[in-house]
């Protein structure tokens, strides 16, 4: 499997993501037609995870290396945690959401690809190369969601309909997304000593990897303060902001001239 | 009633913040007043022990201060979540100076230089927040110890864990040590530099370098175009690797067929290839190739090296060329020799660092022009003393993000 076949696979993810939407609207009231729907969304991203799978034999590398192959990630893992969600805690509009981001950014992968490219450079043969970034993915995704969620109970709030178990459910995401991102923090230094000879050089990934656990650390701290949740959950809007400056922002900031971490050419 | 719940809820909240707020606004305005008045020189942090003379005095104080002034407003402020947080955000707000800005010399004068903006990690104002934050983690962590309650174990594991890091990493970078050794092949040397003032360093061990390897990707082939400096993309936008029967098509414009393949081989003196040892030749490929419209052409080709000229495939007005594979691994195969008569044959390979007498021995780089050809290899010795309390923090950190994840689970369980 290579990007040659791709934006097909892309495209059908996104159109049963569509589809399988469309059809929650008859599945109220139908259950043949909630089962065809659920079938189409999970469909949808069961076609990434054999893309995902297909991919990585091919490349004979874990597809983690490029910025492109982690939006593939992003865009596999989330919906997933809207279903998990809905599962979980009985609310549906956060897969919509999710499916929402995961179509933008394999149209960001279709709009510009990869370069197929199976090298990996020597400092990323390492065992602590699928854990760092799988960990970090996945609170990336956590996070994204609670950012999401975070909007979303705004927007309720506005509308004076404000949901103790829908803010409750963010704040889930946004805890379980800042553990993982602790370990990905933790697993990048563990890493970056046995490849780098020092697990901290305030590379400015690892600066703005800082600054986006700071910043969740400190949504923490105001919960433990028992803030109240309407500013908990712009905290969680907005933090998702330095998140995606780390993802990528740094590489079009002035102080990347030097990183590690800007993932662009073979090495 | 709910509204007075509400309203009672957002006092308590917000109690402490416009202090704390200011307290922290206060440290990095005076930290930034200090670089100020000394040109952006910075902090420079002071080696062993006087570093940890600093660190033991820090420790103590936070425990004298927090056991015996525990009731006291000012001291249950400075160990509060209000400071803690204004810390946190200040930490953030001086990381994102740092994170945005190059943190690169800078001219002298200026205003980054002045206020020392291009070196964010080692300047006053962060010094200063940095003392503050561990002063107020320090409390609220000894308040958790004492009195000791099983219950605030994942507390104390990250708050701990994440105070032992941060001091110790910043406290004992001044005794880190990264060294730089050029290794040539056949000698050996026990001089390291000290980078960037390459000042040169006697080792207390020395290092032959028996043999430098460099191992390649396999080559790749593709379709250049001297008109435009680029190479086309190949139909299936993968750039072809250099396999016997390997085809590539360029839609419209040309195919071509590796016929024979050859790892190592060197040319003789009418240019054919001959197989040679591994590592001593280049890679040689036989294609055939046919523009749209023309006849096929075949012949060698090769990307070249040092002293092999590198050659192509004409078709039409485009050229097949060899790409040389990129780095998959490189070693050195080295012996250290300590003063004694301590000996030890060693592989050095990127993320796989030897440990010599305290030091780790790290594969670095090599002679980048020559290639796989490089008889050159630069070799990183590292020495951290305070590793291992930096560990031991960073793995309090994970113990008590596993307990906080466990607890975090079993609470939304029953949410």
């Amino acid at each position: 499997m290579t990007l040659v076949e791709f934006p097909a696979i892309a495209k059908a993810a996104i159109a049963c993501w569509g589809a399988g939407s469309l059809l929650q609207i008859p599945a109220r009231k139908s259950k043949p037609a909630s089962l065809v729907s659920w079938l189409l969304m999970i469909g949808g991203t069961s076609l990434l995870v054999w893309f995902l799978v297909a991919y990585w034999i091919t490349l004979e590398r874990p597809p983690l290396r490029t910025l492109g192959e982690t939006r593939l990630w992003y865009a596999t893992l989330i919906p997933v945690v809207g279903f998990l969600v809905e599962y979980r805690w009985k609310i549906g509009w956060l897969k919509y959401y999710c499916m929402g981001l995961a179509a933008f950014f394999l149209g960001i992968n279709i709009a510009s690809p990869d370069v197929f490219q199976k090298a990996l450079m020597p400092a990323l043969q390492s065992p602590w190369f699928i854990p760092h970034v799988v960990v970090y993915l996945v609170a990336y995704v956590l996070l994204a969601a609670s950012s999401v969620a975070g909007w979303h109970n705004v927007w309720l709030k506005f509308r004076d309909k404000s949901s103790a178990v829908s803010e409750s459910m963010s704040h889930y995401l946004a805890l379980l997304g800042f553990v993982l991102l602790t370990f990905g923090l933790v697993f990048g230094a563990l890493w970056a000593k046995e490849a780098w000879g020092h697990y901290w050089t305030w590379d400015p990934k690892e600066t703005w990897a800082f600054i986006s656990w700071l910043a969740y650390l400190g949504y923490l701290h105001l919960v433990a303060r028992k803030t109240k949740g309407t500013v908990l959950q712009w905290y969680l809007g907005l933090a998702f902001l330095v998140l995606l400056v780390c993802w990528f922002g740094v590489n079009y900031l002035p102080s990347a001239q030097n990183s590690v971490h800007t993932y662009s050419g073979a090495s | 009633m709910q509204s007075s719940k509400q309203t009672q809820k957002v006092d308590s909240a917000s109690e402490g913040f416009r202090e704390a707020a200011l307290f922290t606004i206060t440290a990095i305005i005076a930290g930034f007043a200090v670089e100020w008045l000394t040109a952006g020189s910075g902090i420079t942090i002071p080696r062993w022990p006087v570093n940890f003379l600093f660190l033991a005095v820090l420790a103590v104080s936070v425990a004298i201060v927090g056991l015996t002034l525990r009731k006291h407003p000012l001291v249950a402020w400075l160990g509060g979540i209000p400071v803690g947080l204004s810390l946190i955000v200040g930490l953030a707000l001086l990381s994102f100076i740092g994170g945005v800005l190059p943190q690169d010399p800078a001219h002298p004068g200026t205003l980054v230089a002045t206020l020392r903006l291009n070196g964010m990690f080692s300047s006053w104002p962060f010094a200063f927040v940095t003392l503050l934050f561990l002063f107020n983690l320090g409390l609220s962590f000894l308040w958790k110890v004492v009195p000791f309650r099983v219950a605030n174990l994942q507390f104390m594991l990250f708050h701990g864990g994440f105070w032992i890091a941060l001091s110790c990493g910043l406290l004992g970078s001044s005794d880190l040590q990264r060294l730089i050794i050029p290794l040539n092949e056949g000698q050996e040397s026990s001089i390291a530099y000290e980078m960037p003032s390459e000042r040169p360093i006697q080792l207390p061990y020395s290092i032959y370098l028996k043999d430098f390897q460099i191992d390649e990707y396999v080559p790749q082939f593709a379709l250049y175009d001297p008109a435009t400096d680029q190479v086309l993309e190949e139909k299936s936008k993968m750039v072809p690797e250099v396999r016997k029967g390997a085809r590539a098509v360029w839609p419209g414009v040309a195919t071509a067929t590796v016929l024979e393949f050859m790892p190592d081989a060197l040319p003789d003196k009418d240019g054919n290839p001959v197989p040679s040892k591994a590592h001593k030749g280049v890679p040689f490929a036989r294609v055939r190739a046919e523009a749209d419209g023309q006849p096929p052409v075949e012949r060698w080709i090769s990307g070249g090296g040092p002293e092999i000229k590198p050659q192509f495939l004409p078709v039409g007005s485009y050229f097949i060329v060899i790409a040389p594979g990129a780095p998959k691994a490189f070693r050195s195969h080295v012996m250290i020799s300590g003063t004694d008569s301590e000996r030890r044959v060693a592989v050095l390979e990127v993320n796989k660092p030897v440990d010599f007498r305290g030091w780790k021995l790290y594969q670095m780089g090599y002679d980048e022009k020559a290639g796989r050809w490089s008889t050159m290899s630069l070799v990183e010795a590292v020495n951290d003393p305070w590793l291992p309390a930096v560990y031991l923090g960073f793995f309090m950190i994970m113990a008590g993000n596993l307990l906080y994840f466990w607890k975090g689970v079993k609470k939304m369980e029953a949410a």
